[in-house]
Order: structure tokens, then C-alpha cells, then sequence
């Protein structure tokens, strides 16, 4: 299992429809991918979108993006370029 | 069973809150929202199987349904409002939704409906509980889906196809996915027992055009589809079974609907002149695409106000500069050679409250329009590059909102021009835009003067205007018998805008709604409004009123209104002296009602 850590740093935070990037996103991936609050608060399956909507997560949260499998490398370097490139909204 | 005893049913009334305007006369067709009843059965061991099995042909239909319903709605309402029916999608695929119903039919030997209620509730409680406000909404999204899911067990379709005509929508709320799948061609009202100015109703009968109430508690408990009902979303008033006094009244009254149809089958096109021969332009206010087929249908000179925030969905993501200038060049397109006036996003905290900050305590004077524009400038420039790439396709028009100082002109000037320059210097073609101010806020009332020599048009939002004229939320209704558009200082703050534009010899668009009602038309006709935009269905309404009088006659009144000292003065003037002169306009029940504060 690999994990890294991102921010999310798209003004919306994980709303609907960044959710549901994500969702599709970790889906086509064999590996299990889970994203927890840094405090370990919260946790969530990253292939739900009702259990990533559920993490409530707003802009500036830190998380833990882990993946366990056989292209664990390849979903988690997926996994956090979409949360670097702020699910491709517009930054400031 | 009751026996129904055949009779003239009572007439009822309900108060709640009018979100946007007009009176429509018509027929109930009650949508259902998540009420479905449902009961538990015991299973047999046998039966479980075929249960799971019927369970996933229901979420094959309403997968089917979704994606039709997304494909309707990217067309009809655009991208950045389709994005939640791939959500719902989503929904439909995840395990934790459908897996646990399967799981909960399995163990608890229980029928696919009472496992879809029960599952659902229980996400639905989780949902209620978190802190953030959006995405506790996203509760009604599940509430959707699984409601979907119910209504494809039952082997059904949630057709809202065969609208009866005069359709008047009554509801607990409107669900997204029945939003969109509504034919609103058809639609002439909404009433609903929930939802508030900003609720999902409220926006999509704006956009329309169409008046609705919201906040009218039981209502939906009463109506049944067919009942006759009138929707008056100037007071905020609904009734139930009308007696055909009421229904007279409200008939005879030329805001209603009927009057509206009857008169825009005449089709009208062209310019309109007065009897002494003063020409009038009557422009279109659009923001649905929807809306885009009436400017055309109702003879508009093209778009007077294009309110381009339309564009962001409630909290969606920024839309990309190329999908913009496409939404601009279709715009533009629908103008056509009169052109289209674009307002800058017209956003404020209300409409996306903590995505850009914390909610605001007071939206209506905080960070909004042009100030949320320049405070994140990066939004203001990517808008305007759009615009003025669409305006080499077309002709387009960009209107400052909210101005309430001319330096705001200034820097938003400068930094279109900016943009101007940086497209040049990048090889890709920019249009010519024009560059106006809506004067709407009082400071730049008493400004106009100087704001007219800098601008090259000004607009003039009558809706705002009255609002923080009077200091009258026009969406509270504890206060909507001081929200007086006929107010002496109203009128004078207009008089006092067309005069400064004049001077200037510069155009001025009325773009409220003020303009719509016809008795208000002419009083703004004869303050020296010329050139009018609003809902393009009001259009032939206002140039049958336009056509019929003369200018002149317009322009007394309207001297003697400014002369009053109280709303009520200039109510009672516009009555009597609109009533005399002409008598087959406004009959008595036509005029604006006598709105006394108790």
C-alpha cells in the first residue's frame, strides 16, 4: 500500500461534481483507493461517491490518499494530480 | 374510500412567497416528490432472488432515464447545470447505495421498495447531520435517486409529458432531475409547499418568466391535478378552486396569463410607435437557453439583458473560457443585428456563499456584481476576454452591474481594455464591445451625470433600484407593502438617470420588470424611457399599451406623478388618470391594487 498526502485546493471543496471526477477517476483502477482526514476523523471509499460526498471536505483540507494494489503507483499519482489541478476549476 | 360528493369545491386561499412575477390562471398538475407510500412485505426464501433481480432492472430503467435526462439538460440548461445528473449516476452505480440494498433484501427478506426507504433514510440521516450547508443539500440528490428507483419498481416513468395545458406545477419541492425533465414550454406556474427566493423553483421561474410562490406549506396536500388554481406571484397569494368571481377578476387583469397568450398570438414585429409618433425599442431579458426561442417568437429587438451568471450553476465550477465565448456567440446570435447586452456575473454571496469566502450577513450589500468582479479579478478578465472574442462573431454589449461609484467604471473599463489588448497581441480576434453601467444602486443615481460621460449606454435595473431605494428586500414578505416600484422617489431617481443620459446623448435601457406592467410602462414613457427590455413574454403586452397612447399624454401624467408625496398619491393619480383617458387599456381591475400598510 502507497499513500501521499493532498490538499484540496479547488474553492469548492469535494462538491458534487468533483466528486463524482474522483469517483470516476479511482473507479478505473484495480487497487482499492481510500482517502482519509489527516486527523483521521473521517475516512472514505474513494469509488463511492456517497462516501466521498459524506467526507465533507472543504477547500484547504488535508488528506491522506492511500492505494492498495496492483497499480496502486499509477492511482495514486492519478489521484493527485487531479487534486493539484483543482479538478480543473479556475484558481486564484 | 370518501364518497366524493359533487359540488363546487371552496374556494381556499394561501399566502407565501412570490419569487418572481405575474399572475397565471390555470390547472394543477401535482408532481410528486419523495411521498411515494411505502410497505414492508415478508418475503419467501424463494422470492428474495427475483427481488434482487427486479431491484436491478429498476436502476437499469432509471440509469437509462438519467442519462436522457442528463443529455436534456446540458442542451437546455447547460453544462454547468448537468453536472449533478452524472452524480445521480454515480449514485446508481455505488455500492454503498445499491449494494446495501440488496444486502438489506437479502437478510431481512424484505420487498426492493421498503429496502430502497429504508437504506435511503439512513444515508439521508447521515447527510442532515454534516455541518456544511451544501452538501447537507445534497441529501435531496439521494432523495432523487432513491425516489427514481421507487418509481421504476412500480414499472413507471415519471412522465411529465402530457402537461395538461395552463399547467400550473404544485409540489412539496421540485426536484432537480423533474426540473429537468419538465417540458417548460408548457409550464405556466409553480406553487410550491417548500423552497425560498434562492430555492431551485425560484431560479427556474425567473428564468422562465413564469410567476411562482413558494412557502405555502400544505398546499400540495390539498390540490389535486386538474383543480383550477391561480398563482399570483406579485403578492405572494395562491387559490385553490377560485369561484368564477375570482377567477373574473383575476382574468380581466392584463398581467394574467391569458392575455399574455391572447395577445402574443397576434405576433407583432418591428418597432413600436407612439400614436404621435415616438419610436419605442422593446428588448428581451434572457438567461435560460430555454428562454432563447421567445425573443424571436415575441418580436424583440434583440437582447437588452443577458444575465450571464446563468452561466455558473449554484456551485459549480467556473465555466472555461472557451465554453463562455461559445454561450456568448449563441447570445450574440439570438440578438442579431439589434445585438445583446451582456451583464457582467451578477454574483453575490447568496448565490455561491462559501465557495469564495464566508457567507455574508448581509449579501444584498456585500461583495457582489462588479465588486466581487474586481475582488477576484482573475473571473472579470476571463469573462471579459470571452466576450470580446464572441463579439467578433457578433453583436455584443457588456453591462456593468451594481455600480455605485464611477471608479468601479474606471478600473473595469481598464481591465477589459487590457484584455483587449492581450487578445491582440496573442492573434485571436476580439469584437468591439460597448461598455455600460446598470444604475441601480442610489449613489449612482446622483452620479449619473458623471457615470453618462464615461459610459457608452446605461441600463437601468428598476428592480434593484427600488430595493435599495426603499431599503425593501422585495424577497421578505414582512416587508412587500413598502416595495413600491410607483414610489415619488423612485420615479424621480429614474427621471433624474434618463435625464443625465440624455444629456449625455447616450441610450438608456430599462431593463426591470417595472417595465412589464403595462400602467408602469407608460409612466416610464413619460419620464422619457424610450428603449425597454424585459421577459419576452410581456413584449406584446406592452406594445399593444405602447401603440395605443400617446406619448404626450404619457409624459403629463407621469409630470404630475413626480409631484406626489407618498406611493399611495401616485397609485391613486395612475388609477384615475390611466383609467379616464384610457378606458379600453385599464379597465378599473387592471391597475395595481391598492397596497395599504395596516
Amino acid at each position: 500500500m502507497i499513500e501521499e498526502r493532498v490538499r484540496i485546493t479547488n474553492r469548492l471543496g469535494l462538491h458534487a461534481r468533483a466528486a463524482a471526477q474522483l469517483v470516476r477517476l479511482a473507479s478505473g483502477f484495480k487497487s482499492t483507493v481510500r482517502l482519509e482526514r489527516v486527523d483521521g476523523s473521517a475516512s472514505a471509499d474513494a469509488k463511492s461517491i456517497l462516501s466521498v460526498l459524506m467526507l465533507a471536505a472543504p477547500r484547504g483540507t488535508e488528506l491522506r490518499a492511500m492505494a492498495d494494489g496492483v497499480d496502486e503507483r499509477e492511482a495514486i499519482a492519478a489521484v493527485s494530480r487531479l487534486f493539484e489541478e483543482g479538478f480543473g476549476e479556475i484558481e486564484h | 374510500m370518501s364518497k366524493r360528493v359533487k359540488k363546487e369545491l371552496k374556494e381556499e386561499h394561501w399566502k407565501g412567497l412570490g419569487v418572481s412575477d405575474g399572475v397565471v390562471v390555470g390547472r394543477v398538475l401535482r408532481v410528486h416528490s419523495g411521498t411515494q407510500q411505502v410497505y414492508r412485505a415478508k418475503l419467501d426464501e424463494m422470492d428474495m432472488r427475483r427481488e434482487v433481480r427486479r431491484l436491478r432492472a429498476a436502476v437499469r430503467l432509471s440509469r437509462r432515464q438519467l442519462l436522457a435526462i442528463r443529455t436534456r439538460a446540458e442542451k437546455e440548461l447547460g453544462v454547468a447545470h448537468s453536472y449533478i445528473f452524472d452524480a445521480h449516476l454515480l449514485m446508481l452505480e455505488d455500492n454503498k447505495l445499491i449494494g446495501e440494498i440488496e444486502e438489506f433484501i437479502l437478510k431481512e427478506r424484505a420487498n426492493a421498495e421498503w429496502a430502497v426507504k429504508v437504506v435511503g433514510d439512513k444515508l439521508l440521516a447521515v447527510y442532515a447531520a454534516i455541518k456544511d450547508d451544501y452538501l447537507r443539500e445534497r441529501g435531496s440528490d439521494i432523495e432523487d435517486v432513491t425516489q427514481r428507483i421507487l418509481v421504476a419498481l412500480s414499472g413507471g416513468h415519471p412522465s411529465y409529458k402530457n402537461l395538461i395545458e395552463d399547467a400550473v406545477l404544485v409540489a412539496e419541492d421540485l426536484l432537480p432531475s423533474t426540473v429537468a425533465e419538465l417540458d417548460y414550454t408548457k409550464v405556466r406556474g409553480m406553487a410550491m409547499d417548500n423552497g425560498g427566493w434562492t430555492s431551485h423553483t425560484a431560479i427556474i421561474a425567473r428564468g422562465l418568466g413564469i410567476p411562482a410562490v413558494v412557502g405555502l406549506r400544505d398546499l400540495s396536500r390539498r390540490a389535486r391535478t386538474g383543480d383550477p388554481i391561480i398563482v399570483d406571484a406579485d403578492k405572494g397569494a395562491v387559490v385553490l378552486h377560485p369561484s368564477a368571481r375570482t377567477t373574473d377578476f383575476y382574468r380581466s387583469q392584463k398581467i394574467s396569463q391569458e392575455s399574455r397568450t391572447s395577445v402574443a398570438a397576434e405576433k407583432f414585429h418591428g418597432p413600436v410607435r407612439t400614436l404621435d409618433g415616438v419610436d419605442v425599442r422593446l428588448r428581451a431579458n434572457i438567461e435560460l437557453p430555454a428562454e432563447f426561442v421567445g425573443v424571436a417568437k415575441f418580436g424583440a429587438e434583440g437582447v437588452g439583458l443577458y444575465r450571464s451568471e446563468f452561466l455558473l450553476s449554484q456551485r459549480g465550477p467556473m465555466p472555461s473560457e472557451e465554453e463562455q465565448c461559445e454561450a456568448y456567440k449563441e447570445v450574440a446570435r439570438i440578438g442579431g443585428d439589434a445585438g445583446a447586452t451582456v451583464r457582467l456575473f451578477d454574483l453575490g454571496g447568496e448565490k455561491i456563499s462559501g465557495a469564495f469566502g464566508d457567507a455574508e450577513r448581509n449579501p444584498a450589500l456585500g461583495l457582489r456584481a462588479i465588486r466581487f468582479s474586481l475582488r477576484w479579478e482573475k473571473v472579470l478578465r476571463l469573462q471579459a476576454r470571452s466576450i470580446l472574442r464572441a463579439a467578433a462573431f457578433g453583436k455584443l454589449s457588456i453591462v456593468l452591474p451594481m455600480i455605485s461609484d464611477l471608479t468601479d467604471v474606471r478600473r473595469a473599463r481598464s481591465i477589459i481594455e487590457e484584455e483587449r489588448v492581450k487578445l491582440e497581441s496573442e492573434g485571436k480576434r476580439a469584437g468591439t464591445v460597448k461598455v455600460g453601467a446598470m444604475i441601480e444602486v442610489p449613489s449612482a443615481v446622483f452620479v449619473a451625470d458623471k457615470i453618462a460621460r464615461e459610459v457608452d449606454f446605461f441600463s437601468l435595473g428598476t428592480n434593484d433600484l427600488v430595493q435599495y431605494l426603499l431599503a425593501v428586500d422585495r424577497g421578505n414578505d414582512d416587508v412587500a407593502e413598502w416595495f413600491r416600484s410607483l414610489h415619488p422617489a423612485v420615479l424621480q431617481s429614474i427621471k433624474r438617470t434618463l435625464d443625465a443620459a440624455r444629456d449625455a446623448e447616450i441610450p438608456a435601457v430599462v431593463c426591470g420588470e417595472m417595465a412589464a406592467t403595462p400602467a408602469y410602462a407608460v409612466i416610464l414613457l413619460g419620464l422619457g424611457a424610450t428603449d425597454f427590455s424585459m421577459t419576452a413574454s410581456s413584449l406584446p403586452r406592452v406594445r399593444q399599451t405602447v401603440s395605443q397612447i400617446k406619448y404626450e399624454d404619457a409624459r403629463e401624467i407621469a409630470e404630475k406623478s413626480l409631484e406626489c408625496a407618498t406611493a399611495d398619491d401616485v397609485e391613486e393619480l395612475v388609477r384615475e388618470r390611466l383609467g379616464a383617458k384610457w378606458p379600453q387599456l385599464f379597465p378599473a381591475q387592471s391597475l395595481p391594487a391598492k397596497k395599504s400598510k395596516v
